[in-house]
């Protein structure tokens, strides 16, 4: 309860700080927005030219790519601290400072950055989902709702661990490791689409190694009311916890490559 | 024109020395092709269309291999203004507008063909469907390379002008993702322009955006034939020499207004 508190105490503070210069932040924001529209303009003209991919229809696609848009920009707005400068903080040493502390050093790092920028990019991956919705006719019943909220949820712990991931090979090489971003970023601009429409490697590497079609794609099929590889109902609510078991395998990991952490700097 | 040259040099053998980082990068990019000729693969197997797929395909790992291009900014000019050390850079007897050039070009060509060589050789090994095709032929080759290098000087001017915006306010940030971004959407990056509506393409490759890469490529699979690369030329040339102009003009009026940081 304690670290929720803090974690809420150091979002205000640095809330406040990103709102000190305010034009350059309206900038910011807005370009965030170019971003994310420019993404979604790509699923609009590619539903516009292609109309549909295999039982996907519209909704369906604007649905997957909402979900995912929402999922992941909600990490990077409120986990900054782990999606943003984790390895420049081992780069540069400053982790020193954080192990002096009595808290625990993910917890400090989530403390350490807010970027609500991306609130744009929340707002149309929003847009999304509710054409989305609309196009595909969801009923939505509490079931679902929970099932969305399940996703959503264990979607941003999985998107947290795949940047830890990249710590950990920044405390054994202190080299930037762009191939993380294959996984991460990669992953994103995968799994805007549904899984299945991609051939098995590409199937595996997102469902077995960085499990975003576990956690994402079958509760999203399953609110849509077309079941992944047409498994069951109750997977829609087992196979998000995938997100859960990576982010603990993460963070085991995690804890032994900080045994193994020197500082570097001065 | 010889200390241009050197500019260039240095700036160049400053990008040689990321090879280590280089590798990670071209993995990461070798995916994201990869992923986005799964997705046009998935899609023309529902609905073909009349542009063949082998185009789509050769677009985006040409795209790829040259993404270094279209983003690669240079960091030192942003932090020579915050630190007032730009004053060093205006005791030299040059304009100041050709040095910024000539090294964002140096790092735009270094930077882009370090990653290009490597993953275009990987594309050409994949089998059909998957990987780059041939040029439509050597003159479309030998016309492809001449636009890139107009597309090069092409981008290298549109970065200098936003760098002119980065004198003007302190934290340039906003200014410079918003044009980054546009970039990534209008030069095709993101989606083919070939895959935009017809309407929306005659007037997108008219913009220069899409003179960096989509021109060149367009030559490359044959879409614009030979007998027509003229026109692309011409549009190339003119963007050339308007970017440039704009530029120097920004440059020029931002100099004289210029305040020094620090002391």
């Amino acid at each position: 309860m304690k670290t929720v508190r803090l974690y809420l105490r150091s979002m205000k503070m640095l809330m406040k700080c990103q709102l000190e210069y305010p034009f350059s932040f309206f900038l910011q924001t807005l370009a965030q927005l170019v971003m994310e529209g420019g993404e979604m303009m790509a699923v609009i003209l590619i539903i516009d030219r292609f109309d549909r991919v295999n039982q996907w229809e519209a909704g369906d696609l604007f649905f997957f790519f909402g979900i995912m848009s929402v999922t992941f920009y909600l990490t990077e707005c409120f986990g900054r601290g782990i999606t943003g400068n984790f390895p420049y903080l081992i780069r540069t040493g400053q982790l020193d400072t954080i192990l002096l502390r009595p808290r625990g050093v993910l917890t400090q790092v989530l403390c350490s950055a807010v970027d609500p920028r991306r609130i744009t990019c929340i707002a149309v991956g929003t847009v999304s989902l509710i054409i989305g919705c609309n196009l595909a006719r969801v009923q939505w019943t509490g079931l679902k709702v929970l099932a969305m909220a399940e996703a959503v949820l264990l979607g941003a712990v999985l998107i947290l661990a795949l940047f830890v991931i990249e710590a950990i090979f920044c405390i054994y090489s202190v080299k930037s490791v762009e191939l993380v971003n294959a996984l991460s970023y990669g992953g994103r601009s995968a799994c805007e689409y549904p899984i299945d429409i991609y051939p098995r490697p590409l199937r595996i590497l997102f469902t077995a190694i960085a499990p975003f079609a576990l956690v994402l794609h079958v509760p999203a099929a399953y609110i849509l009311g077309k079941p992944l590889y047409a498994w069951p109902e109750w997977t829609a609510f087992v196979c998000p916890l995938a997100g859960a078991v990576f982010f603990g395998l993460i963070y085991l990991a995690f804890q032994k490559a900080m045994r193994f952490y020197r500082s570097t700097g001065s | 024109m010889r200390s241009y040259l050197s500019a260039f040099r240095l700036r160049r053998k400053m990008e040689l020395q990321y090879r280590g980082a280089m590798l990670g990068g071209i993995i990461c990019q070798v995916v994201f092709g990869l992923i986005l000729i799964a997705l046009y693969r998935a899609l023309y197997a529902g609905k073909p269309q009349t542009l063949p797929l082998q185009h789509v395909v050769t677009y985006v790992w040409l795209q790829q291999a040259f993404f270094r291009m279209l983003l690669a900014s240079d960091p030192d000019l942003l932090d020579k203004i915050r630190s007032g050390s730009i004053a060093y850079d205006l005791c030299r007897p040059l304009n100041l507008y050709g040095f910024y050039y000539a090294r964002i070009m140096a790092q735009k060509i270094t930077g882009s063909l370090m990653r290009a060589v490597p993953m275009l050789l990987f594309a050409s090994l994949l089998p059909e469907g998957w990987g780059i095709s041939l040029p439509a032929s050597l003159p479309a080759l030998l016309l492809s390379l001449l636009a890139l290098m107009l597309g090069l000087l092409c981008v290298s001017a549109l970065e200098n002008i936003t760098m002119a915006f980065t004198m003007r306010t302190l934290d340039p940030r906003g200014i410079q993702a918003m044009l980054n971004l546009l970039m990534m959407t209008l030069s095709g990056n993101i989606l083919p322009l070939t895959l935009f509506p017809d309407s929306w393409q005659k007037v997108i490759t008219l913009l220069p955006y899409a003179q960096l890469l989509d021109a060149p490529i367009r030559l490359y699979t044959g879409d614009v034939p030979v007998g027509e690369a003229w026109r692309i030329l011409l549009i190339q040339a003119v963007w050339i020499a308007v970017l440039i102009a704009l530029g120097v003009w920004l440059w020029n009026r931002h100099q004289k207004r210029i305040v020094l940081q620090g002391g």
